[in-house]
C-alpha cells in the first residue's frame, strides 16, 4: 500500500520544475498511555478555565494572544498567523547546492520523505541522480502547516530526504554554557587504555539489532499486570554510586580486562 | 547558562563520569498563550474525572494503556519509573562506531554533557575521555531513559566537550516502499547538464546565513496588529509547472546563470 502524502509542492531551481510529494520518515513507536484516575480509572478530561475567575469557559471563548509585555496581550487570529507563512506555500525555492559532508546533523530538525509525482516523474529521478552524484544537498525554504522552515533535501535511497533545519542562533554553544575548567591532563599511560578501551569496543554500525528494549519493558510489564492483576514491585530506594576511585589507570585496566 | 535537564553518570568500561545533561538547541519560536477572550485573562487547564465530573489532584492519575483484546492496565508513576530504574541514572556507552555509518535521519535532539561537581578525579575523566574520543573518527552509541521514554544516544566530541544526540529507533524510520521514485534512469546528456547546473548553484555551507524570516514576518503581525492595523492574508503563488522538455530547461537554466556572471 502506498503511503499517505502530507502535503504536494513543486521543488524549483533556475527554469526546472521538481514536482513532489512529502511523507513523514519518522513513525514513533513511543507506548502511549491515556490518563485515568485511579480510583475508578474513569478518562481524565483536560477542561479550561479563567484563572481570573477561576470558572471553567467555553471552548469558544479561548482565544490566542501573544504577551508583548508582563500582562499585556495581542489577540490574534488563526489566519492572522497564517499570514505569516507568506505566499511560497506549494513551492521549495532552492537558494543553493551545498557539499553534504560540510552540514553538522546538529542542525537537523525534524525528517520527512520526497516522492515524485505523475507529471515531472523524469525531473525528480534526475534531481535525485545528479544530487547523489555531486554528493550535494540543496538548501532551500519549505512552508508546512502555514510555517516556513530552512530545509536541506539530499538524496536517501530512491527517494529525497528532507529535513528541516536549525537556524545558527538556535544552537547553544559552547560560549553559552558556564563550563568548568577543564580537568588535568591524562598521564600518557590512561590515555593509551582509554584508546584501547574505545577500541577494543568498536564495531559496525548494525541498526537493525537496536531495539527500544525499554518500550519492550514497559509492553512487558504492561502485559504481566495484565496476567496477573497484581501491582508491580518496586524496587528499594539504593544509594547512588559515588566515584570514588581516583586510581584512573587501575579503573582503565580493569575495564579491559 | 541554560539549566540542566538530567544528571547522572556516563558510563564507559568501568568508569564513571558524574555528568549534567544541558540542552543545545534553545527554543527561538514566537508561543501564544489561552486567553479567555471576555476578560483577557489567562487560561489554566484543570484535569477532571469524567465519570465524577470531579477535579483530579496530579497523584491521582495513572496511565492506562488498551491491550489488543480491549482490556485496559493502569500502571502508576512509581510503576512506570520500576521498569528499568537503572538506566534512568546511567548513560551506558555500549560500543564504538564510525560516524559516516551513522544515517543522519537518525538524529533527533542535540544536548550538551558537562562534568558535575568540583572533584578534580571527574574532570580529570571526563578530561580523559574527550582526548580518548576526539582522537578517533567514532562516535559512542549508549542509552539512557529521561522522562519515561529510553532514548538510543550517541555521544561524541564538538569543540572539546562531549556533545550528546538522541536517535529515534531505526524501526521507527518507515520504509520508502511504495513511495514513486520517479521515471526510467535520465539520460547522460541530461545528467551531465544537471549536475553543471548544480554545480553552478553551488555554495559552502553558512549557517549563519539563513535567517528565520517566518518568525521575523510572525513577530511584525504581532506588532501590526497591536497598533490596530489589519491583517491581510496573501493568495498562496501558483507552483511553476514542470518543463515539457527537462534537457531543456537545464540548458537554459545554465545559460541564464551564464548571463548573470
Amino acid at each position: 500500500m502506498a503511503p499517505r502524502s502530507l502535503w504536494n509542492g513543486t521543488i524549483a531551481f533556475g527554469a526546472v520544475a521538481v514536482p513532489v510529494k512529502l511523507y513523514s520518515a519518522v513513525e514513533s513507536k513511543t507506548v502511549h498511555f491515556h490518563e485515568v484516575h485511579l480510583k475508578d480509572g474513569a478518562r481524565i478530561e483536560h477542561r479550561p478555565f479563567c484563572s481570573k475567575e477561576g470558572k471553567e469557559v467555553d471552548k469558544d471563548d479561548v482565544v490566542r494572544g501573544f504577551e508583548v509585555r508582563s500582562g499585556t496581550y495581542v489577540v490574534l487570529e488563526k489566519e492572522e498567523i497564517d499570514a505569516a507563512g507568506g505566499t511560497r506555500s506549494r513551492i521549495i525555492d532552492v537558494e543553493a547546492f551545498v557539499p553534504l559532508d560540510q552540514i553538522d546533523p546538529i542542525f537537523y530538525a525534524k525528517s520527512y520523505f520526497l516522492g515524485a509525482r505523475d507529471e515531472g516523474a523524469d525531473a525528480f529521478r534526475l534531481l535525485h541522480d545528479a544530487l547523489a552524484e555531486t554528493g550535494r544537498a540543496a538548501i532551500g525554504r519549505f512552508t508546512f502547516h502555514k510555517r516556513e522552515y530552512v530545509v536541506a533535501i539530499r538524496a536517501y535511497d530512491k527517494v529525497l530526504a528532507l529535513h528541516t533545519m536549525r537556524f545558527a542562533d538556535e544552537l547553544v554553544g559552547r560560549k553559552d554554557l558556564d563550563a568548568p575548567r577543564a580537568g588535568a591532563k591524562p598521564k600518557p599511560k590512561e590515555r593509551s587504555l582509554a584508546e584501547k578501551l574505545v577500541e577494543s569496543l568498536s564495531e559496525d554500525f548494525r541498526p537493525g539489532r537496536l531495539h527500544d528494549e525499554y518500550r519492550e519493558a514497559v509492553l512487558g510489564a504492561i502485559r504481566k499486570k495484565a496476567r496477573s492483576g497484581k501491582d508491580i514491585e518496586l524496587p528499594e530506594e539504593d544509594e547512588r554510586e559515588e566515584d570514588g576511585s581516583d586510581d584512573l589507570s587501575a579503573v582503565l585496566e580493569a575495564s579491559l580486562a | 547558562m541554560p539549566r540542566s535537564l538530567w544528571s547522572g553518570s556516563l558510563s564507559f568500561g568501568l568508569v564513571n563520569v558524574p555528568v549534567a545533561l544541558f540542552s543545545a538547541a534553545r527554543d527561538t519560536d514566537v508561543h501564544f498563550h489561552q486567553l479567555h477572550e471576555p476578560d483577557g485573562a489567562r487560561i489554566e487547564v484543570r484535569r477532571f474525572c469524567s465519570k465524577e465530573d470531579e477535579e483530579v489532584a496530579f497523584e491521582d492519575i495513572g496511565h492506562a494503556y488498551e491491550l489488543d483484546g480491549g482490556k485496559t492496565v493502569v500502571l502508576t508513576d512509581a510503576e512506570l519509573a520500576a521498569v528499568a530504574p537503572e538506566r534512568t541514572r546511567t548513560i551506558e556507552i555500549s560500543s564504538f562506531v564510525e560516524t559516516a555509518s551513522i544515517d543522519p535521519i537518525l538524529y533527533d535532539h542535540p544536548y550538551w554533557l558537562l562534568p558535575t561537581g568540583e572533584s578534580a578525579g571527574t574532570k580529570r575523566a571526563y578530561r580523559l575521555l574527550v582526548e580518548a574520543m576526539g582522537s578517533t573518527d567514532r562516535v559512542a552509541l549508549g542509552r539512557f531513559v529521561l522522562r519515561t521514554k529510553e532514548y538510543l544516544v550517541a555521544v561524541r566530541v564538538r569543540d572539546g566537550l562531549l556533545s550528546l544526540t538522541t536517535m529515534v529507533f531505526p524501526d521507527e524510520i518507515r520504509a520508502t516502499k511504495g513511495i514513486d521514485t520517479g521515471a526510467r534512469k535520465p539520460a547522460k546528456e541530461s545528467l551531465s547538464q544537471a549536475v553543471k547546473l548544480i554545480e553552478a548553484l553551488g555554495a559552502d555551507f553558512d549557517p549563519g546565513k539563513y535567517k528565520d524570516e517566518y518568525t521575523k514576518r510572525l513577530k511584525k503581525v504581532i506588532k501590526d496588529k497591536e497598533k490596530g492595523g489589519t491583517i491581510d492574508v496573501p493568495e498562496p503563488d501558483d507552483e511553476p509547472a514542470p518543463a515539457p522538455d527537462l534537457l531543456e530547461a537545464l540548458r537554459a537554466s545554465m545559460a541564464e546563470i551564464r548571463k548573470q556572471r
